[in-house]
Formats: structure tokens, sequence, C-alpha cells
């Protein structure tokens, strides 16, 4: 059996995956052997660890080694005892039984007299410290630092007593003494020793919560003697004349000044009104440092980068928040991905606090939205949205739409989510300066109009719909329309289905405008959709959109042969293989050849229309409106994405005639509640209003309802509606594993057609709850047993 | 403030040096998965115009740096500061360096286990417990002597 060297070398000499896998398992199976041999020299045996080890960063399986590892601890050779220490802390985690193993041993080495034995333990008892092994060993790490004079101990001591009062909070009542006792001492302690002070100091703080005796305020109290302490500290390593033995690219021991800065800002939290007296000081040092440090290089930033975090965590004065804000602005300009990043990521959170600071360094901002790192990118484009006000809006829109200029295929989540800000913004602040928002938004439809989403499109629809001004309308209109028609030096690209929804959509609506000016001929708009259809034709959102478009075309110009080529574009859809594409056709078919006036009419100009909804579903609210303006109708047939459509009213006959018979609508709903108030069952369940359609057959109809919904617990109704004569009703339901599911009651089980039933059900978990349903029912006589099965998904999340 | 894990790969993605001071979260199998993961996410990046820090799970961020062939990378919590932990690795580095002597990634496959002695000599627990790079030499060092 070859040396660990040979090993390796083996392993690294396969040539191919397989024999890897042989040379591997062989020694895996050879180790495991030689291993239960009692007699095995412990030369040997180090050299099978040693191997062991190697096939645990392979990935290899090793836990048959354990208790060879504790073994060799046990073991008086050094070399054993090393080999031993490293494959426990390599092999073993916290939460494993055989740590008890330990103990002893661990009790033994940390009062062994070799002091690199008690280095050893140290070391392994502060990675592996389970609440048992901190019950047993804390009084030996004590006595380490009580009686050692080692500083490789006492640092390592120190690390552990931190762990250890993690582990037990109780500790604290030990080890809290040693802050101070190691801070004051006669001679200056080490980096380590400090960085060990700080630690014990920061764990003694976080155990305040768990810290069950009631002396904690003396032991807050002596901690915060300690501040002027960590304050000469850091004073001394920001003199000019520093110890060049911790010098990292020009600062002194960055490790240590965002440790210690680190501790101050904790206790600061911790204690703000104790700490009060030490704040100027703490401001002066901080402006120092902040001042001072102009190095260029990671250590320096990231000295400076905990100071930043320390005056606004702790809201400090308004002029260092101000140091600080350009501090960061510091980070942002320069050549380095890193500060930025960490820059643009604190930057977020002081928004809020400083809008006035960080506005000043706007154009920085800009600057990362054009880098080519996407993270900085993405929050460039936050902030940017996070500075924007009233006096700034225009500027940064620009920006905006320039960085979306250069965005590629890939962005497409960050390009919808501009837009779709940009969009709520022109909303939300009611601009003076319409012309420009018209302007901006169909900037940003010429250049990502294929990555709107169709429900942002329809709010730049309703943007030009209200345009207060005629003339920018018509302006607006007549560029979208010019290059459309090719007739403008700009040009959009084939793929850009959302400014092809646009044109189409202002040809339609705008046709009788544009004709009275005589800005187009008939024949051009008429030729505009006829190209729309016949190019876009599989993509059911344009056909939809060209339809809706040809059919108000149609009552908005004479020449009878452009009305005939209109007539032949909804005709050729009648026969579409998707079927809101035909129904909506068909419908058309039968509007177009309505009389003129009564055509003219249902087919006038849109309203000026009201956004209540912010998810561009009308809101309950809007419904009256709906019912008393025919016209408004027609905006739910332009869009697609309306789910519901509110065909209660009985003002238009035989428009909503033809709206009844669309076998999405909930026609059937009202249907089915009106023969059940007729009918003589007992039976009252009714489908809510707001319930969903969720499922359709010839025997039944689903509707699903969130009765209620928090934070993990969702309550959803069921409603069943039979079309026909349905016994035996059966509910099976399923949810995603990492969720659970309670069936309630089902309140019938025969139904006769037109009456309803409900079947409750409580989901519990996160995300989005979705459910797959299997009904199983008899219908008819004699009686035919059928299953239907579906999946429905809420968009509500828990 | 604590390093949950230290990672070496080399640009293949193999594994030199492995040391988790929590373990990863899901069962020990899972290991091999979340360091393809880690890995496939670090290599996808430009070393040049991208920051080193990376998002890996809603609990860690990964702080990474490429030296030659090998990747070092920790994992720390998410409002842990970055840029110290940038240092952190560039000190493990530079020790790695001075001890073997201009180090390569052939130096850390044979000799992994002094490389953990100096691992071992920087962080306890996931704490840095040293911070001067001569200290944790003349240590190291003389431990190695000791064998």
């Amino acid at each position: 059996m070859g040396s660990l060297r040979s090993f390796i070398k083996d392993v690294r000499a396969a040539k191919t995956l397989a024999e890897e896998r042989s040379i591997v398992t062989k020694e895996s199976a050879r180790i495991r052997t030689k291993l239960k041999d009692d007699h095995l020299p412990q030369e040997k045996r180090r050299k099978n660890i040693h191997k062991l080890l190697y096939l645990h960063i392979l990935g290899e399986k090793t836990h048959f080694a354990q208790v060879e590892c504790i073994n060799l601890i046990a073991s008086e050779d050094f070399r054993d005892k090393r080999l031993g220490y490293l494959a426990a802390m390599i092999l073993l985690d916290e939460n494993q039984e055989i740590l008890t193993l330990l103990t002893n041993m661990l009790n033994n080495d940390l009062n062994h007299p070799n002091r690199y034995v008690v280095s050893l333990a140290l070391s392994t008892l502060g990675s592996l410290m389970s609440p048992e092994l901190a019950r047993d060993l804390y009084s030996d790490v004590e006595n380490i630092l009580a009686h050692s004079k080692d500083d490789f101990l006492v640092k390592k001591a120190l690390q552990c007593a931190a762990k250890l009062i993690q582990r037990d909070a109780s500790l604290v009542e030990v080890f809290h003494s040693y802050i101070s006792s190691r801070l004051v001492s006669n001679q200056p302690s080490s980096h380590g020793v400090l960085l060990g002070v700080a630690k014990l100091c920061q764990a003694t703080i976080a155990a305040k919560e768990m810290y069950e005796y009631d002396n904690y305020p003396e032991i807050l109290q002596s901690m915060i003697q300690s501040v002027p302490e960590f304050f000469a500290l850091l004073q001394d390593m920001n003199s000019t004349n520093f110890n060049p033995e911790h010098d990292v690219a020009g600062t002194c021991d960055p490790f240590l000044q965002v440790e210690l800065l680190y501790t101050i800002r904790l206790l600061f939290e911790l204690a703000p009104h104790e700490t009060e007296s030490y704040k100027d000081k703490l401001n002066d040092l901080l402006t120092k440092i902040a001042t001072n440090s102009d190095g260029t290089k990671n250590s320096a930033h990231a000295v400076l980068y905990e100071c930043v975090r320390t005056i606004f965590a702790l809201q400090l004065d308004q002029s260092l928040k101000v140091l600080g804000v350009n501090v960061l602005a510091k980070f942002l300009s320069g050549k380095d991905n890193n500060t930025k990043y960490v820059a643009l990521n604190t930057l977020l959170h002081v928004v809020p606090q400083e809008p006035q600071a960080v506005q000043k360094h706007r154009k920085f901002i800009s600057k990362c939205l054009f880098d080519p790192d996407i993270s900085i990118k993405t929050r460039a484009v936050e902030l940017t949205f996070a500075i924007l006000n009233n006096s700034n809006i225009k500027e940064l829109i620009e920006e905006l739409i320039a960085f979306l200029k250069l965005t590629s295929e890939d962005e497409k989540d960050l390009v919808a989510y501009v837009v779709e800000h940009i969009i709520g913004l022109f909303e939300q602040y009611k601009l003076g300066n319409e012309k420009w928002a018209l302007e901006a938004t169909v900037n940003m439809l010429m250049i990502v109009g294929e990555h709107i989403s169709l429900e942002k499109l329809s709010d730049i629809l309703i943007m030009i719909n209200n345009a207060q001004d005629l003339n920018h309308k018509v302006q607006i209109i007549r560029r979208i329309l010019d290059i459309s028609f090719a007739k403008s030096e700009e040009s959009v690209s084939s793929a850009n289905v959302g400014w092809k929804l646009v044109s189409a959509w202002c040809v339609g609506e705008y046709g009788d405008t544009l004709l009275e000016n005589n800005i187009y001929l008939d024949t051009e708009l008429t030729e505009y959709l006829r190209t729309l259809d016949g190019l876009y034709s599989d993509d059911y959102r344009i056909t939809g959109y060209v339809l809706t478009a040809a059919l108000k075309l149609s009552s908005r110009l004479q020449n009878p042969s452009c009305i005939e080529e209109l007539r032949q574009i909804i005709k050729g859809h009648t026969k579409d293989t998707n079927l809101m594409i035909q129904t909506k056709s068909v419908q058309y078919a039968i509007l177009f050849n309505l009389p003129a006036k009564e055509k003219h009419d249902i087919l006038g100009a849109m309203p000026l229309f009201e956004k209540k909804a912010k998810n561009g579903v009308p809101a309950a609210g809007s419904k009256p409106e709906v019912k008393r303006q025919e016209p408004d109708l027609l905006l739910e047939l332009l869009d697609d994405d309306y789910p519901k459509k509110n065909t209660a009213s009985n003002t238009a006959g035989s428009l909503l005639d033809i709206f009844g018979s669309a076998p999405q609508g909930p026609a059937e709903t009202e249907n089915g509640k009106d023969s059940e108030s007729l009918g003589p069952s007992q039976n009252s369940v009714t489908i809510p209003e707001d319930a969903l359609e969720a499922f359709q057959s010839t025997d039944l109809d689903v509707h699903m309802k969130l009765k209620s919904i928090d934070d993990y617990e969702a309550h959803v109704e069921m409603f069943i509606h039979a079309n026909a004569s349905i016994n035996s009703l059966q509910v099976l339901a399923a949810v995603s594993k990492s969720k659970k599911l309670t069936l309630g009651n089902l309140s019938a089980t025969t139904l006769a057609p037109g009456e309803n039933c409900c079947q409750e059900m409580k989901i519990t978990g996160g995300g989005k709850p979705k459910l797959r349903i299997k009904l199983t029912f008899n219908t008819g006589s004699p009686s035919i047993t059928t299953t239907e099965q579906f999946d429905y998904k809420f968009e509500q999340k828990l | 403030m604590s390093i949950k894990f230290v990672i070496c790969l080399n640009k293949q993605g193999a594994l030199r040096l492995i040391r988790l001071f929590e373990p990863f979260p899901g069962d020990a199998n899972s290991s091999q998965s979340t360091i393809a993961q880690i890995y496939k996410l670090i290599s996808s990046r430009d070393h040049r115009h991208q920051s080193n820090f990376v998002e890996f799970s809603d609990s860690t961020k990964l702080v990474y740096k490429r030296y030659a062939g090998l990747y070092f990378v920790m994992g720390v919590g998410l409002q842990d500061e970055e840029l110290i932990y940038l240092s952190h690795i560039h000190l493990l580095v530079e020790v790695l360096d001075a001890f073997f002597g201009n180090v390569c990634e052939l130096d850390i496959v044979f000799n992994f286990h002094k490389a953990y002695m100096i691992l071992d000599e920087l962080i306890i627990g996931g704490e840095i417990q040293e911070t001067s790079k001569d200290v944790i030499l003349e240590r190291v060092n003389h431990l190695d002597r000791l064998s």
C-alpha cells in the first residue's frame, strides 16, 4: 500500500471518471480494513487517516473513521494528536453524539503541559462547540484565560469563550471580566488577543436577552467603561506612525479596526442612553477615520465602509451622515466593482434618511446604470427610482430610457421592472408636461415594446386616451403611425409586439380624427391593418387588437372598398383555431352588419377612462359606470386580460346577447343562480360573484373563492355547479408537499341540474396555494361514473 | 459576523479544500450538489467586470476571489461586511503563498493537511483569530517542523 502522495498521484492520473472511481473505491475499502486492524503501527494509521481526509475532499463517505480520529487524539504522540484533531474538525460536526467521547480528551488536553497540545484542543473546541461540551469544558477555558501568559493560547481561549457564551448565555457571568482585564493589562495586548476581546464583547452583548441573572446592568456598565480603550486603539491605528507589522496595503490592521467598530456599534445600539457621554468622541473618531483614510486599496475601503455602516446604524449627526454619503459616492465613482456594489447596497438603505445628500451624487448613480455587472445595474436602477422626485423626474427618466436602449435580451426582467415603474410614475405624478410624458412613453415603447406586458400596454393606451390636450394627442398618434407606416427616419423592429398593438389600436380608435385632418388616406390605414393581420396571424394578441381596430375603423370611414377589406379581415378569423379569436371574430361580424347608426353608437370614441384598481382589473367601483355608458363595454372587448365581463345589466340588448353567449363569461353562473332560486330545491348554496372560474365540463362548473388568506393559512371555498343531475359526488384534493391541506365538509353530494354545493378547504404553508382537484360522480340512469381532474392556482401568496 | 464555510475550487470546479464552520443546509449528502451550485454561480461570473460578491441563498452570501486557477470562496451572512472578508481571503492566500513559496494548485493538492493547518491558525470556529501575516507564518513554520 503506497503513500498518500502516490495515492493522490494515482487518482490524478486516472484517465476516465470510471477509472478514478475504481481507484477511489478500492482505496476506501482498503483503508476501512486497515483501520480495523488493532495492531496497525501508528505511522500507518496516520497515513490512512491522511488518505481518508483526501477522500473527504473528493466527496467520499468517511463516517467509518470517526471513532478512529478519536483514538488518534487519545495517543500521547503529538503527530497523532494533531492529525486526530484535524480529522475531528473536518469529519465531525456539532450535532453528532460521538462528540461526547471527545469531552474527556479535550479536558485533558486543555490542561496539558505542552502549549501546542493546548492550542490544538482550543482550536477544536472553537470549531465543535456543542452545548454539552460548553457545559463540561468552560472551566478549563477560564483556567487558561486566568493563568496563561501565552498570547497564542489567550487569543484562542478568548474566541472559545465567545463561542461558549453563544452556546450558553449564563457563562457571561464567568467570562465578562476578561474583557476589561485584557484591555487594561500592563503590557499592550497583541492584535490577536484584541480580536478575541472584541469577539467576547460582541458575544456578551448578543447574550443579553438570554442572560437570566440580574447583574447584567453592571456587566454592561463595565463594557461601556472599556469604550475609551476601544477609541484609543482605533486612534492609534489611524495615526500616521502605526506599527508596520500590521500594515495591510497601507492600512493598519483593517481586520481589527472593523471588529472594533462593529463592537462599538453594538454597544451604542444596546445602550444608547449610557453611551451618550461618549457620542461626541465617537463622532470625532469616525470623522477622523472617514476623512483620513484615502487609500485606494480594499483594506482601506473595508474600514471606511464599516465607518459608514456605523454612522447610519447609529443615526449619528447630520454632518456625519453627509460625510458617510460622500464616502459612498466616492466608492461609486471609482473603478472597483466591489465598492460600487457595497455603496449601492448601502445607499438604498440610506436614501430615506438622507434624500438630499444622496441626490447630489446622482451622476455617479446614473453612471452605474451602464455598468457591465448586472447586479450593479439592478441596484443602480432601484436607487434611481428611490431618489426620484418631482424636480428630477424628467432627467432621471431620460437616463432610464437611455439605459433601456442598451439593455440586452437576457435582461428582460430588469427591463420589465423599469417599464412598469416608469408607467406607474407617470400615473402617480400628475405631470404638468403631458406632451413630454407621452413622448417618453412612446420612446420607451419603441425601444423595448416587446418586453412590456399586456397589462402595462393597456396602461399606455389609457394614457394616450386620457391625454388632455387634443393637439398633443394627435401629434403623438401621428408620430406612432408615421413610424409604423415607415414614413419616419425612426423604425421599430418587427419583433416589437407591444408597438404593433398600440399602433393598431390608434388606427382603430382615432381613424376619424386622422382622416378629418387629412393626415393619412383611408387606404393607408386599412392597408396597415391588413399587413399586420397577415404578418402576425399566429400572434393572438395582435390579431385580437387588429380585429377590434378593423371593426372600429369600419364605422369611421366611407370608402366602400376599404370597408369591404376590413370586413374580410374580420371574416378571415371566424374559423380561427384559437377559440378566443374565433369568438371575437364571429361577434364582430355580427356587429359589423348592424345599421350604421346603431353601429356608430356602439363603436363611438372611448370616454375618459379612470383606472381604479392597480392590477388592471376594473374594480367593483367602476361597474356602475360600465352599466350606464355603453361604449365603455368596448374597453373590455379591447383587452383580453379582463377576466370578467359584467353582463348582468340589460341596457344594450343585442350587444349583450353576444356577450352572453361568450363561453367564458360568468353568464352561466348567473343563469344557474336564477334557476336555483326558481327551483324547488332546499339547497341554498349560491356562488358569490367574486368566485373565480376554475373548471368547466358538460356536467359541472367549478368556481373557487379565497375566503381569507394570511401569513400561513388560507381558507378556500370551492363551488360546484351542476349542469346535469349528479349524485355520489366525491371531492379529492391535493396540494404540493410544502403545504398541508384540510378538507372540510361537502355541503351536498347529490345535485339536480342548476344546483350548487360548496366544499371548504384549509391550506397551510408558504407560497402560492396550488390545488389539484379530482371529482368523481355519477350521472344519468343507468348511472355512469365520471372522473374529472384539474389544477388550480391562486395568485395570492401565503 | 462569522464565516460559515471556506472552500477552494479549481477552475474546473474540482474541490481542493473544504472547511465547514456550520453544516451546509440540507442533509450531509447534498453537500456535493451545494458545492456544484457554488461553482456554477461563481464560474459564470466575469471576474474582471463583476464584483466579488454574490448572493447564494436567502441566508448566505458568497465572497470569493480567483487567484490564477483557484477560486477561494467564503460563505458569510447577508448583513456581513463583504469587503473585510475579501481581505481575509487575501490574507489566507498571502500566507499560503509565503509558506509554500509561490504556491500553486499542486502544492495544495498534495499538502492539503498543511493548508488546513494554516487555515486553523488564521480562523477559529468561523472567526478570524490572527491578522498578522508574520505571526501566522512564524507559527505554522514552527508547527510544520514539529513532525
